[in-house]
């Protein structure tokens, strides 16, 4: 089972994280943006979808309204910069760099016809907003050096993600010639070149987020042709604080329900809290091993953090567990309860 | 529009005289399940009722005596009837939702003959935009619903969405569609002539007709050729698809249909729930209820938190628990299971504490909003067996909402 260590998500160009709804795909590349920006690197995060979800997690107190960073991006923090890709204003910047004016490709955009068209008309949004990500990997400082560090990108969720990824290689194939042709391949390229680009799977370790994500981890290496080296498992419950919690259970099973305490529940309800915390910790030690199986990648395991993540202390509380390298199961048909840790 | 100060008591009222649930939310948050929970609610009823779903739920499917869920309705066994206590009145159906075949029979309904239809099902463009073209997921659902409404076969159909960012993507979508497939520069593409001759030239003006020499540089005379035959074809398909399109969404905001918002108990997805919430009531989506999933919850509602509870307090109750456990189970160490009981305790006393909190904010909206609140228990294990539903069902349609803000407590004003 000899890998080679995977190279560390510090040293990336491009990150594009992506998994089911509800796994914390988002809160994943704000805490490693916050987390890479913390040890020195100049990072840029990009959302993609219609909402700002990024700023809120990176402000320092959580009950503040986010400032809107928009298409222009802003700084949240020291070498943290994020931006909402709008396809529109995209369309229009590369529209401009294409005419040689911006003007006239303003006064058609808002243009009803058109804009009706665009509305619905299908892959140019995942098509312009990929490009405007290559085309951000391209810049560079006057001395020559990348402008920033490492690109985080909080792609859509499994589903439309992998049409996300693929628009650029459905372009090339349906537009066969041209500019456009062109501009797809070279950001299809960047998306396939393992050296610059990871696709990072967030997911949680329990049974349809794990069926899912094994479906994506497949598509991408197969369809897309992209880098995949390890599988983020978000909010992996910690062991119970009971060394016996089946023992303890029985104990309290033969309890009387009516014992005169003055705040805890009865006993059925300790029960409770007994049983939900071991079989929390079992499921999801029980599916972290079946990702690894069914993904055969390691894993980052991020702590579920009870409270939320409600402000940079708890984001950063992640990146020590993101950051370091991904690890595999001990005992894979052993003992059923301990995680590697 | 009315603000009632209490909620609807009852999940029941809302199902009553409804044709159609839909249950929205974003992703990840158990849309499934809840769907699956309101259809077999309504087969214990009396009623024929039919899940229908978009994710290839196996262990649902499981649960429901289903090898795999089809995309026709297929009815749950008999003895799988029994165990889910469905009587002998009611029927439940569940079938999972095939986009792309939706869509082909929908091109088949009104292509205007065989080549035409061959002409779409063949034409490269269609093949990746009956799935990438935005919207078509939600049309093939809207679209797939109104015809099995129209059959007539089901009393209730509970409708599990695709997850959108969007609130109201779903029903927005089809009309995009159909923007996108009517707009002026389609046709234009189409019919050069026609649209230099009369309006055309005002709706283009310099600029657009710049842009249009623009997209043929950019996209190749080849990928228009292939666009051109894809819509001209759906243009005549257009009628028909668009007056159907405004029938589903009538159906849909009218009286036969109910919005059941399903919802995460994380901060983040009770954060992203109070915009979505705002979405719906503002596009006058007739919501009905919001189900907050997988809430972590005291078996029975605890009037005091442990957590932040005097010390002393909590060292008389473990004096108590020693003792019993002690005359329960002589041969082990009473003390330790004790602690072990109360670390527990306090553990998950402190989730319990999150989630109420996380929550707060999103239940005072519905609240508002005069809807039903149902908050459903975290289960322990996955939902994939017939006693699991059956807690779901429970929660949904038996109890009072548990641990809804206003129980007794000291916490009742607004932060």
């Amino acid at each position: 089972m000899a890998t080679e260590a995977p190279i560390s998500l510090l040293e990336r160009r491009i990150v594009i994280v992506t998994g089911k709804g509800g796994t914390g795909k988002t809160t994943v590349a704000a805490a490693l943006a916050l987390a890479s920006a913390d040890r020195g690197r100049r990072v840029l995060v990009v959302e993609v979808g219609p909402f700002e979800h990024i700023p809120v997690l990176l402000t320092e107190a959580p009950d503040v309204t986010p400032i809107e960073v928009g298409y222009a991006g802003r700084s949240l923090r020291p070498g943290l910069h994020v931006m909402r890709v709008d396809p529109f204003a995209a369309l229009a910047e590369y529209l401009g760099i294409q005419i040689g004016s911006v003007r006239p490709v303003e006064l058609a955009l808002r243009n009803r016809a058109l804009k009706q068209f665009l509305s619905g008309a299908p892959g140019w949004r995942e098509l312009i907003t990929l490009g405007k990500i290559w085309h951000l990997e391209q810049l560079r400082t006057p001395s020559g050096t990348p402008l920033h560090d490492l690109i985080v990108v909080d792609a859509p969720a499994t589903g439309h993600g992998i049409t996300f990824l693929d628009v650029p290689h459905v372009v090339r194939s349906a537009v066969r010639s041209g500019p456009l042709a062109r501009n797809a391949s070279r950001v299809s390229d960047l998306m396939r070149d393992p050296a610059r680009t990871l696709v990072l799977p967030v997911c949680l370790a329990e049974e349809l987020p794990t069926q899912e994500t094994a479906e994506l981890v497949t598509r991408i290496r197969t369809d897309l042709g992209m880098t995949i080296d390890r599988v983020v498992v978000n909010a992996v419950a910690a062991p119970p604080p009971v060394a016996d919690p089946r023992g303890l259970q029985s104990a309290l099973s033969l309890l009387a329900a009516d014992l005169p305490f003055r705040t805890l529940p009865q006993a059925p309800s300790l029960a409770h809290a007994v049983e939900h915390l071991a079989s929390r910790h079992a499921l999801n030690t029980r599916y972290l091993r079946e990702i690894e199986v069914r993904t055969g990648l390691p894993t980052n395991r991020l702590p579920l953090i009870a409270r939320g993540i409600d402000g940079l202390a708890a984001l950063r509380r992640l990146a020590a567990p993101l950051l370091a390298d991904p690890e595999r199961s001990r005992g894979r048909s052993g003992d059923d309860d301990r995680v590697a840790s | 529009m009315k603000q009632p100060s209490t909620t609807p008591d009852t999940i029941e009222c809302c199902l009553k005289g409804r044709r159609v649930i839909v249950c929205v939310g974003t992703g990840g948050v158990g849309k499934t399940t809840i769907a699956a929970t309101i259809a077999l609610e309504a087969a214990r009823r009396g009623s024929v009722a039919l899940v229908m779903t978009i994710d290839p739920a196996r262990r649902l499917a499981g649960a429901l005596g289903l090898e795999a869920l089809g995309s026709d309705p297929q009815e749950i066994t008999a003895d799988r009837r029994d165990l889910l206590g469905i009587g002998s009145e009611g029927r439940l159906f569940a079938m999972m939702l095939d986009m792309k075949r939706t869509f082909d029979d929908l091109v088949s309904r009104f292509a205007e003959n065989e080549s035409v239809r061959l002409r779409i099902l063949r034409n490269p463009i269609y093949q990746h935009v009956s799935d990438a073209l935005a919207g078509s997921a939600e049309y093939a659902a809207m679209e797939k619903v109104y015809e099995l409404l129209e059959s007539r076969r089901f009393d209730l159909i509970v409708l599990d969405t695709p997850p959108t960012q969007h609130a109201i993507d779903f029903l927005e979508a089809p009309a995009r569609l159909l923007a996108f497939i009517d707009s002026a520069l389609v046709r234009r593409l189409i019919h050069p002539a026609f649209s230099a001759g009369r309006f055309g030239i005002r709706l283009f003006q310099g600029a657009t007709a710049r842009m249009l020499a623009l997209f043929e540089r950019l996209l190749g005379m080849a990928f228009l050729g292939d666009l051109s035959e894809f819509l001209l074809a759906f243009e005549n398909m257009s009628t028909g698809f668009a007056a159907r399109a405004t029938r589903v969404r009538e159906m849909l905001l009218g009286r036969d249909a109910g919005f059941v918002f399903v919802a995460g108990p994380s901060l983040q997805a009770a954060r992203n729930a109070i915009g979505f919430l705002d979405h719906l009531a503002a596009a006058h989506i007739p919501l009905v209820g919001l189900v907050i999933n997988r809430v972590r919850l005291w078996p029975d509602p605890q009037p005091t938190p442990i957590a932040g509870t005097d010390p002393a307090t909590l060292d008389g109750d473990l004096h108590v628990l020693v003792d019993a456990l002690r005359e329960a189970r002589p041969d082990v160490d009473s003390n330790k299971l004790a602690r072990g009981a109360i670390a527990a305790a306090t553990q998950y006393d402190e989730l319990v504490e999150f989630d109420r909190r996380n929550t707060e904010a999103l239940t005072q909206r519905a609240q508002r909003l005069g809807i039903w609140i149902r908050r459903v228990p975290e289960l322990s294990e996955d939902v994939h067996d017939v006693r699991a539903l059956q807690r779901i069902g429970t929660a949904l349609f038996e109890t009072a909402d548990a641990g809804s803000p206003d129980l007794p407590g000291d916490d009742a004003g607004v932060t």
